[in-house]
């Protein structure tokens, strides 16, 4: 008899042995449904066009691990590397604990857990594969605001991990991580977090901590407009349903914004901080009327203000937003180090992001209380199917 | 509840257990399988060539019989046994199993780090993370499994110390 349920065989397979194996303390102790709560049931989809994790409403806490690769690591080992990370991953979002898990009883449930893999330029440089780069992917030319930390920035390979629980987010991290050592060491890991579950209507916008509702105007995740802004239809076949994230850590002088009183604060965003309208409208869906002016002949989204310079330009430069908020550990007086994990995926960077960014860098009010700390760039794998391996094209 | 529902269910129930019993008496050798899931092998830095590594997984018996593990064996491998841990002069140590690891009729057995396992020796191959390598389980009570796809999980080396009459080797 021939038994053939091994690494990607099949989650059901997985699943049963899990119960048998290591989850049935963990399953009896929440068997009663009473006790479990609705956030571990909740699930993602791990197969499809595309990695899971970005068209997809927040999670509550993630981490962005990016590690650089071991000089001995090729693109056979990369492809053995991503093999184990996607069963992991697979085994991950749908709660279950990954193969040879020492700690097994942590899977207490799915919680939304995500996990998606990209590659930096200096990977593709560091392989000799330049040529399997998507149009417009390279190192982001330097910006005025710019105060760069090589803690935060750069990097090989990116996982980023995401969960509605801590404690999930952290032991799927950790098998992650303890999978991906063979062939690489962490360069830097960033925390952040958005809303629990229930704290505010599902979706793609968080409460930052200057008070802004943070991350709208955005694609509408399942639309066509959303496909045109974000996934890369053509180019190198591993990258066709992938995409490319600009990630920057984002620091806020919040002692200084402090200090600001709402109508100063409304008008450097341009938006109304009860609700995230604009200053010219009445929801955070309106769109802002850019041409409207007060009595007195001013403009009522002032020239300075955020969202006048990011607004689009023209049909291309748009990008899709998927931004958490971060709080690292105050300084002695006090100080908070907090501000943004933020994200904007697109499908083309040197079209959609660079060409806003450079407007934000010109004139943005805004610039005065948030200083990009840290600044990386990661090309996103396609989705893949069962049986396939994440970036198999790139490796093999 | 009328006497005519009583009987007709003490009828049910009877036919019930009938049909519970069929597969039973039918199946003594035919009947259930062995399965082995969630299975791999440890990557460490003691598994490359010459070096030792050991097979974990759960290994499923839904048979009206036990079987027994007595053993296996691979091409990335000299020597295959199978270990359990015991305490030996007070001390966690692995020996070969005497006449096999039986899996109860009905039971799962699982093989992992710290209990027993499939042990590989004299590695004639490196077993590297992510890589997979073809072993063959052998049982008595029912037939072989071989597993063309177990797969290279990183893991320490572990602390079991190797107690044989022939070889002591730190793990």
């Amino acid at each position: 008899m021939i038994s053939r349920r091994g690494l990607l065989g099949g989650t059901a397979a997985a699943a049963a042995a899990a119960g048998l194996a290591a989850g049935s303390a963990v399953t009896g102790a929440a068997a009663s449904a009473n006790q479990e709560t609705f956030a571990a049931k909740r699930a993602l989809e791990f197969y499809g066009p595309h990695q899971m994790g970005i068209e997809a409403d927040l999670q509550a806490v993630t981490n962005f691990v990016v590690f650089d690769i071991k000089d001995t690591t090729d693109r056979a080992a990369m492809l053995r590397w991503m093999t184990l990370l996607t069963d992991d991953i697979s085994r991950l979002a749908s709660g279950e604990p990954i193969l040879a898990d020492p700690n097994p009883e942590l899977a207490i449930g799915a919680a939304r857990f995500s996990a998606y893999v990209g590659f930096g330029p200096s990977l593709f440089r560091k392989l000799g594969l330049e040529s399997q780069m998507p149009s417009g992917f390279g190192p982001l030319p330097s910006f005025k605001v710019d105060q760069l930390q090589d803690q935060f920035s750069g990097g090989d390979v990116l996982i980023h991990i995401a969960a509605d629980d801590p404690i999930v987010l952290s032991h799927g991290t950790r098998g992650l991580i303890r999978d991906s050592l063979p062939f690489a060491s962490v360069r830097y890991s960033q925390s952040g977090f958005a809303h629990t579950p229930g704290m505010v209507p599902a979706g793609l916008t968080h409460r930052n901590l200057m008070g802004q509702v943070d991350g709208t105007a955005n694609p509408k995740p399942g639309t066509e407009d959303f496909n045109e802004v974000v996934w890369i239809e053509d180019g190198p076949a591993w990258i066709q349903g992938g995409t490319q994230l600009v990630f920057r850590r984002i620091a806020m002088q919040l002692n200084t914004w402090d200090q600001l009183g709402t109508a100063s604060k409304e008008e450097v965003i341009g938006r109304k901080l009860s609700n995230g309208a604009p200053l010219t409208g009445v929801n955070e869906e309106d769109a802002p009327d850019f041409a409207a002016r007060h009595p007195n002949g001013l403009t009522v989204i002032p020239d300075f203000a955020h969202i006048r310079r990011a607004s689009p330009q023209n049909v291309t430069d748009r990008m899709f937003r998927r931004p958490f908020s971060y709080e690292a550990s105050p300084a002695s007086d006090g100080t908070p180090d907090v501000g943004l994990l933020w994200t904007a995926y697109q499908r083309d960077m040197t079209k959609q992001f660079i060409p806003v960014q450079r407007r934000l860098d010109e004139l943005d009010l805004l610039n005065e209380w948030t200083v990009p700390i840290g600044s990386a760039e990661f090309a996103i794998a396609g989705g893949i199917a069962r049986g396939e391996i994440i970036a198999q094209a790139l490796f093999s | 509840m009328p006497p005519a529902t009583d009987n007709l269910g003490n009828d049910m129930r009877k036919l019930a257990t009938l049909i519970a019993l069929v597969p039973l008496l039918a199946g003594c050798a035919q009947s259930g399988s062995v399965e082995i899931t969630d299975y791999w092998v440890k990557s460490s830095e003691m598994s490359t060539t010459g070096g030792m590594t050991a097979v974990y997984g759960t290994i499923t018996n839904t048979m009206g019989e036990d079987v027994v593990l007595i053993g296996g064996s691979t091409d990335a491998a000299g020597v295959v046994e199978v270990h359990e841990m015991s305490m030996i002069g007070g001390e966690m140590k692995m020996q070969e199993i005497d006449g096999g690891l039986v899996i109860p009729a009905g039971q799962s057995v699982t093989l992992e780090p710290g209990g027993d396992h499939l042990m590989l020796m004299m590695l004639k191959t490196d077993v590297v993370a992510g890589g997979t390598i073809e072993v063959l389980f052998d049982f008595e009570g029912t037939e072989d499994i071989i597993l063309s796809d177990v797969v290279g999980k990183p893991a320490e080396g572990g602390d079991e110390e190797y107690h044989s009459g022939e070889m002591e080797m730190d793990n």
